[in-house]
């Protein structure tokens, strides 16, 4: 059981780090605002509540110390840095690592963290020296004026819910407690009688009258938790430790027996409030209306793929209904058949529309890539994102964030030049990288491009006549050069460098993406930047396909890859000697499918159906034994053993229960060519 | 039932007997009409089926045993084995026909001889005498990393 609410902590607590990231970033370019600072307080405060609760223990610690910093941050104690920022966004990744793994037991872990308390303790200590010697700004929160106790009146208001949530508001009220003296005044005036009572409800509200010498914050601190189940209200009262007079002690009697809250009216009138000095009034509204509905909810990842693994199998049921209805002509058949097409399709977009996130959600890592990359190389970068609200299907997501990751680092690493060799090139100092998402049709298109040196065809055609790649002599125009980047075993630069070089080079980017059947290309002018882009499908398991037979077997076609289909005259192919068919006097090279699946050759006179298939900007005709239709039909995975079978990526269940394999077209071109 | 105790599923393939464990097999079918071929892919690689919905590659083992005359009867089914802690790994196994299930302690196994490669299997988990006969014990994860190759 306590791992069930474990796990969820680490979730709940893998979203608050997602966010305290966000504000980071944002602080970063807005070193003043202190809506943000208290964002990323409460952020850590709910890491360093849950962690010991749920026995993170060291987290818990961890966060301590860095809420600390916050917390002074907060009280004008400590100003804002980069140098703040930089040691909060490497806190972030030792408390993901802590989130990941627990309480630590390795000597070098612990160590580790060891070192980094030490870090912030010693950030603390730096700051605390400076404070001493010249005093921030707002002395009225300093420590030193502490010692002056002030009097609060505090109205705690809860929602009937709150006690659902597992929160005991005693507990809150012992806190307040602690915080210096106090008295607190219960009406129960609005508890109704037993047999109305509902005991999983709460009916009382709450008056405490505190008098400590801690901030206001500290107060609402209490309430961090509760805030959204609650109408707060914290006043200052008086300057001074004001509970134990006798006047109070009126106020609160004549309170519990009326049954009226107490207000800062009533403390007016004994006028124990000084002379200039104003109330100060803290209103917390409660967040929630009556009426409070929940707008999103948190699902498993596991429940939506599990969903759509459903719909897909319906929606195969339903191909097959409808051709029985088609077959049995009983017009009630086909008219149900007909509302359960439509309701299947219905829910079959919802689904899938479920299972789609934004892109937002990866974003950060990519923009924390580049920020920690560009101070590493003194490189001074720009990172517009648009478009990062577009939504893409979670496992695109999932298979898409290597490869950007690697493009990005090749841009910081070897695009953009560092700022005295831009200025040199009469560039602006500052280089900028934009990262742009945005809807094509049925496709989806990111675009990452950098304003760098570029790429110099010259250089990598050398580099490929040495690698033996390509002949020495070899006239290729501008566009064939830079595909040679996508050859594997190719890689621009000699030296392996910490950023790109790990042996994972640009072809290593168009497998993954093709493997979620997208496609890549590159365009780059040297001097001026280089633009990649990647073009892919909206979701993996439905796709719209031209049914073809080839031999004995069915294959689909994906739609989105086919240009046109013609009908062709036998004698128009047989005739070339190069596989180039002639059509309206445009040369197309072909592929005979019959002989890329080692079928035997077909020989008749009949009408040959040629699908044009566009790929990489490429036209090519492939010859098929029949086109049988357009299906849409939910693409299901070979399994392991079938992996290497390139050309298939998938395979679909027809309505009638027979199989048909997915081509994959830009993989049948693609190896066409390198068998040349 | 203590930890060394086996329980295995028996096939017959010609005139040998062959095992797997039993708790790795998902399911046991007829041959279907029609397995789907896939093109370009080892002679043992019958192609895919569809069971429930799901596609199922299928192997044929007399062929990876390198058996001759090979024919298919009324008892010849596939084995669906679901080798435990790997994903999408589910591959169906042609054999000449189905015996029984057999519980049995590790211990009893004795070692294979083997006299050279025999097809593409040269390893086998051990081999069982029951009833003056010889049940040669398959390695599932070893079946499945040839199949891969």
């Amino acid at each position: 059981m306590i791992d069930k609410f474990r796990a969820k902590f680490v979730e709940e607590s893998m979203d608050n780090l997602h966010d305290l990231e966000e504000a980071l970033f944002l602080l970063e370019k807005d070193m003043e605002n202190k809506e943000l600072i208290e964002r990323i307080f409460r952020a850590m405060h709910s890491l360093k509540g849950g962690g010991a609760m749920f026995g993170f223990n060291h987290l818990s610690d961890f966060t301590h110390h860095l809420e600390t910093i916050f917390d002074w941050v907060r009280n004008n104690k400590l100003k804002v840095s980069t140098d703040l920022i930089t040691l909060t966004f490497s806190a972030i990744d030792q408390i993901n690592f802590l989130l990941k793994s627990g309480d630590l037991t390795k000597e070098e872990d612990l160590s580790n963290q060891k070192a980094f308390i030490h870090r912030i303790q010693s950030f603390l200590n730096v700051s605390n020296a400076a404070v001493a010697a010249a005093p921030l700004t707002s002395p009225a929160d300093l420590p030193a004026e502490a010692s002056d106790e002030n009097t609060y009146l505090i109205s705690f208001i809860p929602q009937k819910e709150l006690l659902q949530n597992g929160t005991n508001p005693l507990y809150l009220l012992d806190d307040i407690h602690a915080l210096g003296k106090a008295t607190s005044i219960a009406y129960t005036h609005k508890v109704p009688s037993l047999e109305l009572l509902d005991p999983s409800s709460n009916y009382c509200i709450w008056q405490i009258i505190v008098s400590t010498a801690e901030s206001l914050n500290e107060i609402k601190d209490v309430f961090i938790f509760v805030e959204d189940e609650c109408e707060l209200h914290i006043d200052l009262i008086a300057g001074s430790a004001i509970v134990d007079q006798p006047d109070v002690k009126t106020l609160i009697n004549k309170a519990l027996t009326s049954n009226i809250l107490l207000t800062t009216e009533d403390f007016k009138k004994e006028q124990w409030l000084q002379a200039g000095q104003t109330t100060v009034h803290e209103e917390k509204k409660k967040v929630a209306i009556k009426e409070h509905k929940i707008a999103s909810m948190r699902v498993s990842s596991h429940k939506i793929d599990e969903l759509v693994t459903l719909v897909s199998e319906l929606v195969t049921i339903q191909a097959q209904l409808s051709l029985y209805a088609e077959n049995n002509e009983d017009p009630t058949i086909v008219a149900l058949t007909e509302n359960i097409q439509k309701l299947s399709r219905q829910l079959r977009e919802n689904a899938f529309d479920i299972s789609l996130i934004p892109l937002q959600s990866e974003l950060m890592r990519f923009q924390r890539l580049v920020r920690d990359l560009s101070k590493d190389q003194n490189k001074d970068i720009d990172f517009i994102i648009e478009g990062g609200d577009l939504e893409l299907d979670k496992n695109i997501i999932e298979n898409l964030t290597d490869p950007l990751l690697h493009i990005l680092r090749n841009s910081i690493d070897h695009g953009i030049e560092l700022p005295n060799e831009r200025i040199a090139a009469g560039k602006a100092p500052k280089g900028t990288i934009l990262f742009k998402a945005f809807h094509s049709g049925a496709n989806v298109i990111i675009e990452i491009s950098d304003d760098g040196k570029g790429i110099d065809p010259e250089v990598i055609q050398q580099k490929a006549i040495q690698k033996g790649l390509i002949e020495a002599d070899a006239q290729l125009d501008k566009k064939e050069i830079l595909d040679l980047l996508f050859v594997s075993g190719f890689s621009t630069r000699d030296v392996v460098s910490d950023v790109s070089g790990r042996g994972v080079g640009m072809d290593v980017v168009r497998r993954k993406i093709a493997n979620i059947r997208g496609e890549v290309s590159i365009e780059s002018e040297k001097g001026k930047g280089t633009l990649i882009t990647i073009r892919l499908p909206l979701t993996l398991s439905i796709i719209d396909g031209l049914l073809v037979a080839v031999g004995s077997n069915q294959y689909v076609i994906p739609i989105s890859a086919i240009d046109k289909i013609y009908a062709l005259d036998p004698a128009q192919i047989k005739q070339t000697f190069n596989s180039v068919v002639v059509i309206n006097a445009e040369q197309y090279p072909y592929i005979d499918l019959r002989k890329v699946f080692n079928e035997v050759e077909k020989e008749s006179d009949e009408v040959v159906q040629m699908i044009m298939v566009k790929a990489e900007d490429k036209i090519t005709g492939v010859i098929v034994d029949n086109v049988i239709g357009e299906y849409q039909t939910v693409v299901k995975p070979l399994g392991k053993y079938l992996k290497k079978q390139e050309i298939i990526s998938g395979a679909s269940i027809m309505g009638d229960g027979t199989i048909a394999m997915v081509i994959d077209t830009s993989r049948l071109l693609h190896n066409r060519k390198h068998k040349r | 039932m203590e930890a060394h105790d086996i329980t295995l599923l028996s096939f017959q393939i010609q005139e040998d007997t062959f095992a797997v464990d039993a708790l790795q097999v998902d399911h046991i079918l007829e041959v279907p009409t029609l397995i789907t071929e896939v093109p370009n892919t080892p002679g043992f690689m019958k192609g895919v089926i569809n069971l429930h919905g799901n596609i199922i590659p299928v192997v044929d083992m007399r062929i990876i045993l390198d058996k001759e005359n090979i024919t298919n009867g009324a008892d010849t089914s596939i084995i669906v084995l679901n080798p435990s802690e790997q994903q999408d790994a589910r591959l169906g196994v042609l054999v000449d026909m189905v015996k029984e299930v057999i519980e049995t302690k590790r211990e009893y196994l004795k070692e294979t001889v083997l006299e050279g490669k025999k097809g593409m299997i040269d390893a086998f988990e051990g081999t069982l005498v029951l009833n003056d006969e010889f049940i040669h014990v398959i390695d599932i994860k070893y079946l499945t990393e040839v199949v891969v190759k």
